[in-house]
């Protein structure tokens, strides 16, 4: 019993080891990049920096972590919490999780549970769930084999059809009973006026994520930075992140970067696991738009405000973060790909790679339905099943050549 | 700008004009396709729906024996039914000053931190079957008071009950209208039913976004003429992703906007492009006139948000 427990505790050291050393070289190398600029430090520095004490000691507010998209940011931010969605781009991470759990689990799912070995703090911390797929929903249980020790948690039990009444209403339920939770355990009533500051709050980090779409969109932002600095968000408070981003936005060249543009649909990509944005580039393939929910779907788009009752706000926040989520575990998400296919002449498309992380079923099942739908639209489509390891580069980049190739008729 | 903003910039020069128009000598003409209430002195122009009771009733009886009148109440007719072809339901959403009374309603009640209430489909259906009934009014009784089967204190029968008379009037200082009419036994019952059909009106226009809109006969008549329409709101469906942020902003929550159908404007409907704002899909909802597009719903438009 000792010695597996002395095994697995060096192998876990190790494991950390080797979680320094990925990030340390995926930021020497960020920093050598030619379009790196000074304003992109910032990003890096709270990126580099996002141990939930690190976090609490920057925000000066305490950290609840949650999963998914769609706990709505805003509710959280009210009861006075640091929404941090806790998700791992690490390949040291999900390595070590493979020690304890199946080889064909969600990778990302296996590295925060390593994550959570290495952040003792952040099992301290309350979660919210929201019960999306299998993975997540099987989460909790997993944890408590990391630290029985029962902390706070909330689960969001979320209807699978975003689209009819009877579950937009449960789903509307559910919010309200967070908001009851938020409020027990935070030990503070949540004020509409709260509820108003954090709205607005979120509003301007909107404004300024869609600055960095423009950006992108227009070729000034590169996919790589536009992924490092919309998933530091968590990291940081939302005006000072918005500020900052509008600061990097004022910096950034005028010049647009060539290539054939393409949609990113598909799996989430998460730090520093950034293998196919790299490969992507390599393959002079310029991703103009994207619907990760790590990405560009990191939170759903902000909308005016009509009814600003306390009901009313959560009925729309429940609405946002309900129908307004393009989730691929609904089972009425046909509709998502109209996304695509309305950025198709704005954002001048002419292909669509689609990433599937292996073990991530509900993402691989979507993209057939997609790609059968955007191959009848006369849209490009390629197909990409990876992990986090390294070993497929190769192959992955001949593949990414070979649809540049075919996109651009050379 | 907001387009909300634009909006609400027209409908106070609207307001402006159609109450206080005719002191400065501007007039519209008695055909507006909007509550422009002839019992506001000084008014800028005229609700439709009075002159239609009066032609229906005055000018088709003694129009059968002198033509002339036959030919005004045509010509009005067909002003009505230009205005109505030009701007559709903007006369709802931006110009109608009874419109902007309910959402000035609508504003108190977010200021005090009330929720809107929303009505189910069932009591939507059946609140919104009452515009037909103030139609049937309007086109039925008239020519029964004129015949004399009916008494000549219900004149203008939809005007003696219409929420408008007796509310436009205050802002023009007139408040005769808010006293009971002791005359007789049928002006006390009408001046009755109007002072419930207000209050009742304004109460839930108050907790619910438009609510007398839902039973005003002019959106009905306005939404007949849709097919000759020049100024519609559009949809692409096929831009659509389903988010229903258009029907979480509509206030007349119109049911059929987050479907995936390219035909959304129902009845309700009265283009206050308040889903196309909230709408995050570029090209998904627009405002079309003579198929040109004036405004659409855009990604990148953030003008709307609470900042
Ligand atoms: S529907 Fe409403 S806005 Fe339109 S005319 Fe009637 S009262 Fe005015
Ligand atoms: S459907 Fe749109 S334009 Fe029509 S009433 Fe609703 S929000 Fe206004
Ligand atoms: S807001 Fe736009 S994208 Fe969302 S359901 Fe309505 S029309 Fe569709």
């Amino acid at each position: 019993m000792n010695n597996t427990e002395n095994r697995r505790d060096r192998l876990l050291k190790k494991t950390i080891e080797k979680v320094l050393a990925e990030e340390k070289e995926l930021l020497s190398w960020l920093k050598s990049r030619s379009d790196y600029q000074a304003e992109l430090d910032y990003f890096l520095d709270i990126t580099a920096a996002r141990g939930t004490a690190e976090i609490e000691a920057r925000v000066g507010r305490p950290v609840l972590n949650l999963l998914c998209n769609q706990v709505p940011l805003e509710l959280i931010a009210a009861a006075g919490y640091q929404p941090v969605k806790v998700a791992s781009g690490s390949l040291a991470e999900a390595s070590f999780a493979a020690y304890s759990w199946p080889a064909l689990m969600c990778p990302v799912i296996k590295g925060v549970l390593t994550k959570l070995e290495i952040d003792k703090a952040a099992l301290k911390a309350p979660w919210v769930i929201p019960t999306t797929c299998d993975w997540v929903v099987k989460f909790w249980e997993a944890r408590k084999m990391v630290d029985p020790s029962p902390g706070e948690v909330k689960f969001l039990e979320l209807p699978h059809f975003r689209q009819e009444t009877e579950s937009q209403s449960k789903w509307l339920s559910e919010v309200i009973k967070l908001k009851e939770w938020l409020e027990t355990v935070s030990r503070q009533k949540i004020a509409r006026k709260d509820l108003l500051e954090a709205e607005s709050a979120l509003a301007r980090v909107f404004v300024a994520v869609t600055q960095l779409k423009k950006a992108r969109q227009e070729g000034r932002l590169s996919l790589i930075w536009f992924l490092l600095v919309i998933g530091s968000l968590f990291y940081d408070l939302p005006d000072q992140w918005a500020q900052k981003v509008t600061e990097l936005i004022n910096k950034l060249p005028q010049t647009a970067t060539t290539g054939p543009k393409v949609f990113l649909a598909g799996s989430p990509i998460f730090y520093p696991n950034y293998k196919l944005p790299i490969l992507i580039e390599e393959a002079h393939l310029r991703v103009v738009a994207d619907d990760l929910c790590s990405s560009e779907r990191i939170f759903p788009p902000v909308g005016p405000l009509e009814d600003t009752s306390i009901h009313g706000l959560l009925a729309s926040m429940a609405g946002r973060y309900h129908q307004g989520s393009l989730c691929p575990t609904f089972g009425d998400n046909e509709r998502r790909v109209n996304n695509i296919l309305g950025q198709r002449n704005e954002a001048g498309l002419v292909g669509v790679i689609f990433v599937v992380l292996k073990g991530c079923h509900p993402y691989d099942l979507e993209s057939s339905t997609i790609e059968m739908t955007l191959k009848n639209q006369g849209l490009r489509f390629l197909r990409l099943e990876t992990d986090y390891a390294l070993e497929d580069r190769q192959n992955l980049l001949t593949r990414l050549e070979a649809f540049r190739h075919s996109l651009s008729g050379d | 700008m907001r387009i909300i903003r634009l909006k609400n910039i027209v409908q106070w020069l609207s307001f402006a004009i159609l109450m206080y128009g005719g002191r400065v000598g501007i007039h519209l003409g008695s055909a507006l396709p909007c509550f422009a209430c002839p019992f506001v002195p000084g008014c800028g122009g005229f609700c439709y729906l009075m002159g239609l009771q009066g032609y229906i009733g005055f000018g088709l009886f003694a129009g059968l024996a002198a033509g002339k009148e036959i030919l005004v109440a045509l010509g009005w007719f067909v002003v009505f039914v230009a205005l109505v072809a030009l701007l559709g339901k903007v006369w709802c959403g931006w110009i109608c000053p009874f419109g902007l009374i309910q959402d000035w309603l609508s504003w108190l009640r977010n200021l005090v931190g009330i929720r809107e209430r929303h009505l189910t489909p069932t009591v939507k259906k059946g609140l919104g079957s009452i515009k037909y009934l103030c139609l049937g009014m309007i086109v039925v009784l008239p020519p029964l008071i004129t015949a004399k089967i009916l008494p000549p204190d219900l004149y203008l029968p939809f005007c003696s009950i219409c929420p408008g008379k007796l509310i436009l009037p205050l802002f023009a200082g007139e408040t005769k209208y808010l006293a009971i009419n002791l005359d007789n036994e049928v002006t006390l019952w009408v001046s009755v039913a109007l002072v419930m059909a207000t209050g009742s009106s304004m109460v839930g226009a108050f907790f619910k976004d438009r609510l007398f809109c839902l039973f005003c006969p002019l959106l009905a008549l306005i939404h007949f003429l849709r097919p000759l329409t020049a100024l519609r709101l559009v949809k692409e469906p096929s831009f659509c992703v389903g988010c229903g942020a258009c029907r979480r902003n509509c206030q007349m929550d119109v049911a059929k906007i987050d479907q995936d159908i390219a035909q959304v404007q129902t009845i309700e409907c009265v283009d206050c492009l308040r889903c196309a704002e909230a709408c995050p899909s570029s090209g998904a909802l627009s405002l079309k006139f003579f198929g040109l597009t004036i405004y659409s719903s855009s990604r990148w438009d953030t003008k709307g948000l609470s900042l």
